[in-house]
């Protein structure tokens, strides 16, 4: 285990040499480039905004938040969420599409799941322009204790995500439905996790009877929703996650990331005859 | 004697025969008697063998005995079932003729790239960079910035080879490669090839080609069924595989 984790620890340089490549790839074969990591959740914000903050007037967003707060609320979400969304859809595939790198040379092979993961987080940090550029239009600024929250968040999901490339990588090699039943779930998680709404919609519910409390604890237990509420915090202090909540973010995320590495370690034999 | 440099001890590897094609969850479920009906095959069984440092070593068979996935195995590409590999030292693999360039990056990207990938410095690089462009070749060195899906599979094997040609690393797994380009390519590969030998590097090397082996190779691996049939001078080897295709032809 140990003698493992100094080779992936070695082999960081090849993770920056394919987090490099991949961007490139990307950024070089669009014509707009950079312009696609901020335009994407430009858009989706846009949309969401429509929706829920136009139509559906400003009961939305978090309490004094304004419509304006509602823009700044969907943006702190969706950045993080697209990352991890992509994060998931393109890890999933990270070995298999890299198929031919890894039947021919030997690196250790978690290098390539985590190389997609260390390469979404660069692009995060690229799509935070977008925010901050709402922030000065509206004029709402993050307090100082909020700012704690961005690595706190930011962290905990890197390892969620870790955690999950892993695991989705490696069955996805012996599994080949696996990219599909991903791309339903995450589709389910972006509305089970208090991303386009505030978590208070959901708790309100339970207090009032309409949704049952065994319900809302199912939704609670699951870690995005912690680490939602974490990359809200830094904006908004009211949606600031509780002991409990951040305890079952960090915990599950580490148990999701101990298990996704057990799992290719498990597998790796099996995937490196399959691929 | 001196110390072996690869060290292989009892390996078996283990296919499941009709795994090429994709499993999906409702094969899983609803076929699963008769895949198990199918059932398993050994391409490697129980093979043990050391190599000592600059021997060159020719794998001879016929396909599908396992000969590309004992290269595989010794690159580390591939996890024995059973039994254990010692590669003590790098491993420069030409394996399956692809080298590993992506597709979408222009040729001189892709040499940073895979150069890095197999421990080169830049400062390497940009000094072997001539080198490698010269040996591949001057249809390979007017198209080095262009992406590499536009170039022929005989391009990627010249720059391929190029670029491990360049890797000092004290042993060499060839698979094939020798077969393909053209004449003068064969030409400057045997002289590579020689050289790299000359240097005291250890090589394996898997061909079907005679005159490529006895050029080369000192010693042979017979392997029939995924079983080392023999370990001796590569005449003996190539006695073997003949005789035994020769009762094959005579039936």
């Amino acid at each position: 285990m140990a003698s493992r984790t100094a080779s992936v620890w070695d082999g960081r340089e090849v993770v920056s040499l394919l987090v490099r490549r991949d961007l490139k790839v990307k950024y070089q074969s669009s014509f707009l480039g950079y312009a696609w990591s901020m335009l994407e959740p430009l858009a989706m914000a846009a949309i969401y905004w429509f929706v829920f903050g136009v139509l559906y007037g400003q009961r939305v967003g978090p309490d004094g938040g304004g419509t304006n707060g509602y823009v700044i609320f969907l943006l702190a979400g969706l950045l993080p969420w697209l990352t991890f969304n992509a994060g998931i859809t393109d890890s999933t595939r990270a070995l298999t599409s890299q198929s031919k790198l890894i039947t021919t040379m030997k690196v250790p092979r978690e290098v390539f799941p985590l190389g997609v993961v260390a390469g979404k987080v660069v692009e995060f940090f690229f799509s935070l322009p977008v925010l901050l550029l709402f922030a000065v239009i509206f004029r709402i600024w993050p307090s100082w204790e909020g700012l704690y929250w961005l690595p706190a968040a930011l962290l905990t999901q890197t390892v969620l995500l870790a955690g999950l490339a892993l695991l989705l990588s490696s069955a996805n090699v012996l599994l080949r439905d696996v990219q599909r039943i991903v791309r339903i779930l995450t589709r389910l998680m972006f509305y089970a996790a208090p991303i386009i709404y505030p978590l208070s919609k959901v708790t309100d519910a339970a207090a009032s009877g309409h949704v049952p409390v065994w319900l809302k604890n199912v939704y609670e237990a699951n870690p995005i929703v912690g680490i939602m509420q974490m990359f809200h915090a830094v904006w908004f202090p009211s949606e600031a996650p509780d002991t409990k909540l951040l305890l079952t973010s960090v915990i599950g995320s580490l148990v999701v990331f101990a298990f996704g590495w057990w799992l290719f370690r498990r597998l790796e034999p099996a995937i490196l005859k399959e691929l | 004697m001196t110390q072996p440099i690869i060290e292989a001890q009892g390996i078996s590897v283990e296919f499941a025969r009709n795994r090429r094609r994709r499993l999906s969850v409702r094969e899983l479920f609803i076929h699963q008697s008769r895949r198990q009906a199918k059932g398993k095959f050994f391409a490697l069984k129980d093979v043990s063998f050391q190599i000592s440092p600059g021997e060159c070593v020719g794998i001879i068979g016929k396909n599908g005995t396992g000969k590309s996935t004992l290269l595989k195995v010794i690159a580390g590409v591939l996890i024995p079932d059973e039994g254990t590999v010692q590669v003590h030292g790098k491993v420069a693999p030409l394996l399956e003729l692809r080298a590993g360039f992506s597709d979408e990056l222009s040729g001189r990207e892709n040499v940073y790239l895979v150069g890095s990938l197999h421990g080169m410095s830049k400062d390497d690089i940009d000094s072997g960079f001539e080198s490698i462009i010269d040996f591949a070749g001057e249809q390979v060195s007017d198209a080095i910035d262009t992406p590499v899906k536009h170039y022929s599979s005989g391009m990627k094997v010249r720059l391929g080879f190029a670029l491990i040609a360049q890797l000092e690393h004290p042993i060499m797994l060839v698979d094939e490669v020798l077969a393909v380009g053209d004449k003068a390519f064969r030409k400057k590969c045997y002289a590579t090839i020689e050289k790299m030998l000359a240097d005291g590097r250890t090589m394996v090397l898997v061909s079907h080609s005679e005159g490529d082996l006895k050029r080369f190779c000192n010693r042979g691996l017979y392997i029939e069924k995924g079983h080392l049939k023999v370990d001796g001078p590569l005449t003996e080897a190539l006695a073997a595989y003949n005789a035994d295709t020769d009762v094959i032809g005579k039936k």
